[in-house]
């Protein structure tokens, strides 16, 4: 019997010859006047029309090119996948009683099939709480989807569930993946990746869920709803849920469990207002202010690793070249455009570098012990509220080392800094009242 | 405010005294600087025959192994910018992409000195699965003469995936369309084409062209 498992629950442009059940639909449909794309959803541009008649989707054009001569073909997704016991689950570690209990009420709405948030401040152990979910889910025979925005979440993600989750078939897709795709129980990818699936998942788990570009994209949030079955559901994790999240939980539309405390149980460290006059225009004169100089000093002879987040990548030689010039050598700068920028992450993991100059890119997903925080410009509309917290929550990761300064320098008054800190005051507020030390 | 039709960002344009003092339409540019960055054009500095970008005018290397006279002007390197910009509009088919480097293939043909102009032409598989021909897309109203047509119907390789040996050693695959001896004889061609890589393709071209009684074949590539 020939394997047609390549469809199931797919929206693929290329059909098996002789597959039994095949629903099939055209690529780019009409809608009115328009023209629509069946695989992203969106609406092809007038102008985008080939000179032999066809209407062609340049939003999904990434994924390959769809045309209106081509058409999408999709079995719908049957479950054939073998039982497993325990669901797979080959992870010894423990819980603590918090994250047993957020662990308990995750798992109770998934199988409710709710859509449900799980809000852990940043370092509390996501991934390890949704564990015991996911294993049952398995066992049940479900078929489900890790994704996240951000290809590094993946990435970091895939080989610490293949040694987690030994008994379960997975593939890890994204753009510029070296395999070829494989029908596998758990799938772990992009958020672009689910826009080839049709109605796949039975749980969908969104990691990072206010992490670019998910958060600004109506296109992936569609692509999320239309990649879970019809009575399919969804677990969002994140540390700093966006306002449409927060207003959909005081509807009630959304189950959420909190987790206001970290694995190892100390507080978060509170983000510091450190005001610095005028600091572009001193920056300009080749120096920075005082107290800034005294704390990277301060710092540096302690030989505490330090991360400085700038606004823009334009500020990060120049800012380099100051430092340097104060006698702060082995540092680097890292942005997102940076060929070396998993080597140079690395080394300052390794301590080969003792501080780092960068952009909003290492504001999550990375973790460093010991390390102290500085963000210049925290006013700058950069940094969202969100984009701090996460930055704060760089900080204190390690039980052995729980606390560590976050220190924010402002020209003026923002009220997104503002935000942040009373994001992080809260938090803690809630996790006192859980048992949490402070730091 | 306009949107790049590359990256997508959107970005405004520096208005120049220069731009107020021709007193004319502003310019629509569908790159936005960074992207035009990305691209390199050639400047005087280049090989006589092929166009080539080096740092002399003398012939290039690769054309004292030819022992013919066709002269190539090319607008930009190949390099990765480019390699870049070739990916996404004629491998991945992102048609309106064209709109990105119209106007500086527009200012190219109005320095060139021809009578007509031959667009190298696509085989009929690429028009079904591609949808245009890459080369004409890019022109702006200028009227073409499509004198050529592709013999050869199943090509096992793109011309891009062989090594240059390879290339050298690919047959005729263009012939002159019925009635196109009316056309060129006794014309200046100028043929257009996308990359200028051996040259192997536009003098397969231009040779039928002069079987056709032209007078003088020249040709214009986007890329060398």
């Amino acid at each position: 019997m020939t394997d047609y498992s390549e469809l199931f629950g797919r929206r693929s442009p290329v059909t098996l010859p002789g597959a039994p059940d095949v629903m099939t639909s055209p690529a780019i449909a009409a809608v009115g006047q328009r023209w629509q794309c069946q695989r992203c959803g969106q609406l092809v541009a007038a102008t985008d029309r080939l000179p032999n008649g066809d209407w062609y989707c340049r939003t999904c054009l990434q994924l390959g090119r769809l045309t209106s001569r081509d058409r999408l073909y999709t079995i719908p997704e049957p479950n054939c996948f073998a039982r497993l016991m325990a669901g797979g689950l080959t992870w010894n570690g423990q819980l603590s009683s918090i994250q047993r209990q957020a662990a308990r009420a995750v798992q109770k709405h998934a199988l409710a099939g709710e859509r449900q948030l799980l809000w852990a401040v940043t370092g509390a152990g996501k991934t390890e709480i949704v564990y015991p979910a996911l294993a049952e889910a398995l066992a049940r025979g479900w078929r489900v989807a890790w994704v996240s925005p951000r290809v590094d979440v993946c990435l970091e993600l895939a080989p610490r569930l293949r040694r987690d989750f030994a008994g379960v078939d997975q593939c890890v897709l994204y753009g510029g993946q070296p395999v070829p795709y494989r029908y596998c129980q758990l799938t772990i990818c992009t958020t672009h990746q689910l826009l080839r699936f049709n109605r796949a998942f039975d749980w969908i788990i969104v990691d990072e869920v206010d992490a670019f570009p998910l958060a600004t994209s109506p296109m992936l949030q569609v692509a999320i709803d239309r990649a879970q079955k019809t009575q399919g559901s969804c677990l969002y994790l994140t540390a700093t849920p966006g306002e449409r999240l927060q207003r959909e939980i005081k509807r009630g539309k959304l189950a959420v469990t909190y987790l206001p405390l970290r694995y190892h149980g100390y507080l978060l460290p509170p983000i510091q207002l450190k005001i610095s006059w005028r600091w572009r225009q001193q920056l300009q004169r080749g120096r920075l202010p005082a107290g800034l100089q005294r704390q990277f000093h301060l710092w540096w002879t302690a030989r505490r690793p330090f991360l400085i987040f700038v606004p823009h990548v334009a500020d990060l030689p120049v800012i380099m070249t100051v430092l340097m010039k104060m006698g702060l050598s082995d540092g680097a700068t890292v942005h997102a455009a940076d060929p070396k920028r998993q080597e140079k992450v690395q080394g300052f993991r390794d301590g080969e570098y003792r501080f780092l100059l960068t952009t909003t890119i290492l504001e999550r997903g990375v973790t460093f012990p010991r390390v102290a925080v500085a963000i210049l410009g925290a006013d700058d509309p950069v940094f969202s509220t969100a984009a701090l917290v996460q930055i704060a929550g760089r900080v204190g990761r390690l039980a052995s080392d729980p606390g560590g300064q976050v220190l924010a320098y402002c020209h003026s008054n923002a009220r997104h800094v503002h935000r942040a800190r009373a994001m992080i005051a809260r938090l803690n507020r809630q996790g006192r009242r859980r048992g949490g030390r402070p730091c | 405010m306009l949107t790049c039709v590359w990256c997508g960002r959107s970005f405004n344009l520096t208005v120049t005294v220069t731009m107020i003092w021709q007193w004319r339409p502003l310019p629509q540019p569908a790159l936005c600087a960074v992207c035009c960055a990305r691209l390199t054009p050639i400047n005087s500095q280049h090989c006589p025959q092929c166009g080539r970008q080096q740092a002399s005018n003398t012939c290039c290397r690769d054309c004292l192994r030819w022992h013919d006279s066709l002269r190539n002007r090319a607008l930009y390197c190949y390099d990765e910018g480019m390699k870049a910009y070739m990916q996404q509009y004629k491998f991945q088919g992102d048609y309106r992409l064209r709109l990105g480097l119209q106007a500086s293939l527009r200012t190219a043909l109005d320095r060139e000195d021809y009578d007509i102009l031959v667009p190298i032409p696509i085989d009929a598989q690429t028009w079904q699965t591609r949808g245009f021909n890459q080369v004409t897309g890019w022109l702006t109203g200028q009227p073409f003469q499509q004198v050529l047509t592709v013999t050869a119907t199943h090509k096992d390789r793109p011309q891009s995936a062989k090594t240059r040996q390879e290339r050298l050693l690919t047959p005729q695959p263009f012939e002159l369309v019925s009635g196109a001896s009316e056309i060129v004889s006794n014309q200046r061609v100028l043929l257009i084409d996308d990359v200028y890589t051996t040259g192997r393709t536009l003098r397969h071209a231009a040779r039928q062209i002069y079987l056709g009684g032209a007078k003088a074949v020249t040709s214009l590539t986007l890329a060398r």
